[in-house]
């Protein structure tokens, strides 16, 4: 019974998260971010990597300016979030347009043409189970 | 209505406005180009590069004007203290200026350019172009952040499919990650920076990090439980309160993380410019003017803004950043060299080589007196006429043959002239007298060994050899061609001289005076290296 009471009160109790907690999240999101943009090699998940990053300077900024009671990181942080979806969309417009011919989004290396899909290959891509 | 927003318009021109105005006359020209493309036709397309030729001369005369106000009440500060005029900026942004007017003048007959309603490709210069002057005006993390975002984004088309006359090439993808991720990097650096000083103009940082040390020490004795540890705990409190979140290690190593990451922001964003080229589907590489843009003037821009960045913000902490900077220059060199001589074709040498040569810029900048910012200011202008000559030659040759990559052999028995002054550009950037090329290397070695670098010196002129190879190599082939090889083909028939239109001479005439005159007499242009600094 006083262990329950304990765990109801621990319940109660406002949530304090400091500064050092952001930053772990922020850090953590980086990592995973630039791993993925380094290693992956569908365009997608690597422009989701990207992502990831800007994810993780959004929290930095925001939690910084709670922390300096600041407006000015707040409006850093809508900035990059504007700034991320201009980006994502000037990209994905590219991508789409570049890879319609080749139906496929793997990276392709820069010393080397696009490979050409042939018509087999196309058919047995769209077979595979979603 | 109408004449309150006319007395509104005025009074912006006549304060802020008036810092902004070369920049808005880029756009206004940008915009007015996109109008006209829409009734130009193919009899009238020379109206688009016309009008961004103005763009740029109207830009220029308005710094001019601003030089003088400069001069006369020194550097001007406004738009809520986020931009600045100054002598560095005007000194830039001639150097952008002049670089969007090499790039019309060679796109003018290029063919993929030159049809009507391209306006489109010349619009995009000119908003990279601003926002370039953007960036290095900026002394706010925000507008820092928009402007090389904005001239991210133009690039990302440039680089894809230059005047949207083709489809976007996959091989343009690599080019575009690179610089996003970059771009990524270098906003996580600005929060770092945002979060050790609470503020986002670049000179408050600055004296917050110089603060730091002290603020370090503080946490560190506040967080003891003697009597003056108490003392200090309460002192934190009322006077700094968000300090006592923070680990004093913590304070010492985000700077150190901040510096990190922006370098290696650039990195990305330097490595990107040599995946740049717009490639044909048979995998050759296609002399495009767009090159040359993102080659030079992006490069320069984000080099200067680098350069403005580290002197301001960690001025104090230049012995820990030029460490970084130093091994950043060497694996650029490195890097850079190693695939310059793994290329076959002088486009591919020229790509891979200009991140050598970032590398060069970059080492001065290890040095960090007066001498080296001399050095680089020298290095950046003169570079900028080097690559648009040897450029203009590939671009000049390219059009007027089937295969890219093998055309510069022996175009001495096609275009002696031309031959001739591809050349001295590839002398010049070997870095042999007595060209722009030898005097920027020794502008560079000497500020090193004047701060007692001398290894770092000798080193990196070890490392540019096998780039003097590369660029030597080049050379020989337009002079003698491939060799034996190409002579014993019976078969083989004889390539068609090659023309050279009058925009491609004005720009070659410009590029190669320049590389040598630069060379021969390099007073006038190493003094306006010093008025970029104010000396």
């Amino acid at each position: 019974m006083p262990a329950t009471l304990g765990l109801v009160a621990l319940a109660a109790q406002p949530l304090m998260l400091s500064i050092t907690h952001y930053l772990f999240l922020s850090v953590a999101l980086l990592l995973v971010g630039f791993v993925g943009a380094l290693t992956r090699r569908n365009l997608l998940i690597r422009l989701f990597s990207i992502e990831l990053i800007l994810t993780a300077v959004t929290v930095n900024l925001a939690a910084f300016a709670r922390l300096f009671a600041d407006t000015a990181g707040q409006g850093f942080a809508f900035f990059v979030t504007v700034i991320m979806a201009a980006q994502i969309l000037v990209l994905l417009a590219i991508l789409t347009a570049a890879f319609r011919p080749c139906q496929d989004l793997t990276a392709v290396d820069p010393q080397e043409p696009p490979p050409a899909k042939t018509d087999a290959a196309i058919g047995k891509r769209s077979q595979l189970p979603s | 209505m109408l004449s309150h927003t006319l007395q509104t318009l005025r009074t912006f021109m006549h304060g802020d406005g008036a810092l902004l105005l070369p920049e808005l006359e880029l756009l206004l020209f940008a915009v007015g180009i996109l109008l006209m493309d829409f009734w130009v036709t193919q009899k009238d397309k020379y109206w688009s590069p016309a009008l961004a030729l103005a763009g740029s001369a109207f830009s220029g005369s308005t710094l001019w004007m601003l030089r003088g106000r400069v001069l006369q009440s020194g550097d001007l500060i406004g738009v809520n203290e986020t931009l600045v005029v100054d002598a560095y900026f005007i000194f830039f942004s001639a150097i952008f200026l002049i670089a969007i007017a090499l790039v019309t003048l060679l796109s003018m007959n290029y063919p993929r350019v030159s049809a009507a309603r391209q306006g489109r490709y010349y619009a995009l210069l000119l908003m990279a172009g601003a926002s370039m002057m953007v960036l290095i005006s900026a002394v706010d993390l925000v507008v820092l952040f928009l402007a090389l975002e904005a001239l991210a984004i133009a690039s990302y088309f440039l680089a894809s499919s230059p005047g949207f006359t083709m489809r976007p090439r996959p091989s343009a993808v690599p080019f575009i990650f690179s610089s996003a991720l970059g771009s990524a990097l270098l906003a996580y650096g600005f929060s770092i920076l945002y979060g050790l000083s609470g503020a986002t103009n670049i000179g408050k940082i600055a004296a917050a990090l110089t603060r730091r040390h002290n603020v370090a020490k503080v946490i560190a004795l506040s967080r003891q439980s003697s009597s003056p540890g108490t003392q200090m705990y309460q002192l934190l409190q009322t006077r700094l309160p968000e300090a006592l979140h923070l680990h004093p290690y913590v304070l010492q190593a985000l700077p150190v993380a901040a510096v990190a990451l922006i370098l290696l922001g650039m990195y990305l964003k330097f490595y990107a410019t040599s995946l740049r080229t717009p490639r044909e589907t048979s995998g050759a590489n296609i002399s495009h003017p767009v090159v040359l843009y993102l080659a030079g003037p992006c490069v320069i821009a984000m080099l200067a803004f680098l350069l403005r960045f580290l002197v301001t913000v960690f001025a104090d902490s230049q012995p820990i950043w030029s460490r970084f900077v130093a091994v950043l220059a060497f694996v650029l060199l490195i890097c850079g060299g190693i695939a310059s001589l793994r290329q076959t074709s002088p486009l591919g040498v020229l790509r891979a080589a200009s991140i050598a040569q970032i590398g060069n810029v970059l080492l001065a900048l290890v040095a960090a007196n007066e001498g080296a910012f001399t050095a680089i200011t020298y290095y950046l202008f003169t570079y900028l006429f080097i690559l648009a000559g040897a450029l203009a030659v590939l671009v000049v040759v390219q059009k007027n043959s089937s295969n890219p990559d093998s055309e510069v052999d022996g175009l001495r028995g096609r275009n002696p002239i031309m031959a001739l002054l591809l050349i001295i550009f590839m002398i010049s950037l070997a870095g042999f007298p007595p060209t722009a090329g030898a005097f920027g290397r020794y502008l560079v070695f000497h500020a090193l060994v004047e701060t007692r670098h001398r290894y770092l010196a000798w080193s990196a002129a070890i490392v540019a050899l096998p780039l003097a190879y590369s660029y030597l190599r080049i050379a020989v082939r337009a002079w003698r061609g491939l060799g034996s090889g190409d002579a014993a083909d019976p078969n083989r028939e004889a390539p068609a001289p090659i023309s050279l239109g009058a925009p491609e001479a004005i720009v070659l005439g410009i590029c190669v005076f320049v590389s040598l005159a630069a060379g021969l007499y390099p007073e006038p242009f190493t003094r306006m290296a010093h008025y970029a600094f104010g000396q």
